[in-house]
């Protein structure tokens, strides 16, 4: 998922920090007003534990490998807004300190897991919850967000790499091959966020929105 | 809280059997690294290189002790900033 450095055409790289800054600071008004200490401390562990999970590759039959992106977790635990927050932190560090994702690939890294695989994990949570009444809501509604959120974050770092002519294949391989691999990827993503989300909700832990 | 330092924790240790060891064995990589390597893309990753940890590596260390390095120092950044961007968003 981690777009690496000479991927990203000059205007993608441009576009993708600009959507990305101007969208971590309008979160960045909204999470403000919804921190709690007791959400500062959780939401400040689920980022440890998001990096740390990330650094799990499993493998996956053909020579490729999934790691968690956690996107959906965090926006069904906190929600959207203190959601992105806690992927850019993780993404962002993951860039500065140890090169996982090109430097001018982080606008990108950042809108498709901090901002594309979170609020795609919260709306479709929300609307399975509408639907679905009940325990069986809040785990089959984790279940596709955690799936569907990372399999959309994919599509979108294809269209980013397809429509960049330093890539050298176009959009027409790189969506439908990033984002059949991320689907088939991500239900393991959803497996685990269905998982954290009904151990929390059966301890009594979260609250789940 | 305590129980999800103890997954951290476990995850970090466990970490270079995904990572390194079952890695260097099957030979896998991310789905980007594969297209890159279907492509025959130059990765030009290492000579623009700013950190010492690349890759989640320690330079002197062997590639599994430095991915466990690597994971505490990374938890270690991200607390740190939790604590200072989240903490700082409650006053």
């Amino acid at each position: 998922m981690h777009i690496p450095d000479g991927y990203l055409s000059l205007p993608w790289i441009v576009v993708t920090y600009i959507i990305t800054i101007i969208y971590l600071v309008i979160a960045w008004k909204k999470a403000r007003a919804q921190l709690t200490p007791e959400k500062a401390t959780a939401a400040t562990t689920l980022a440890a534990a998001i990096f740390a999970a990330m650094m799990l590759n499993w493998p996956i039959p053909g020579g490729t490998s999934l790691h968690m992106v956690g996107g959906a977790l965090a926006a069904i635990l906190f929600g959207p807004w203190i959601g992105s927050w806690i992927l850019a932190l993780v993404v962002a560090t993951q860039c500065f300190v140890f090169h996982d994702g090109g430097i001018t690939a982080l606008g990108a890294n950042i809108l498709n897991m901090a901002i594309i695989d979170v609020w795609v994990g919260y709306l479709v949570y929300k609307v399975v919850r509408k639907v679905v009444p009940g325990e069986k809501g809040i785990v089959l509604g984790a279940f596709l967000g955690g799936w569907l959120g990372i399999a959309i974050a994919g599509a979108a770092a294809g269209v980013e790499i397809g429509l960049s002519p330093a890539f050298p294949y176009g959009i027409e391989i790189t969506l439908p091959v990033m984002f059949t691999w991320h689907l088939l990827l991500g239900i393991i993503e959803g497996i685990i966020t269905a998982s954290v989300v009904y151990y929390l909700v059966k301890k009594g832990k979260w609250v789940i929105a | 809280m305590r129980k999800a330092w103890y997954a951290i924790a476990f995850m970090i240790v466990i970490s270079p059997l995904f990572g390194i060891i079952l890695a260097n064995m099957v030979g896998y990589h991310e789905p980007l690294d594969v297209a890159a390597e279907m492509l025959h893309l130059k990765d030009i990753s290492d000579k623009i290189n700013w950190t010492p940890f690349y890759d989640y590596t320690v330079p002197g260390l062997p590639d599994t002790i430095g991915y466990i390095v690597s994971g505490v120092i990374g938890v270690a950044v991200v607390y740190v900033l939790g604590k200072v961007i989240f903490g700082g968003a409650k006053e």
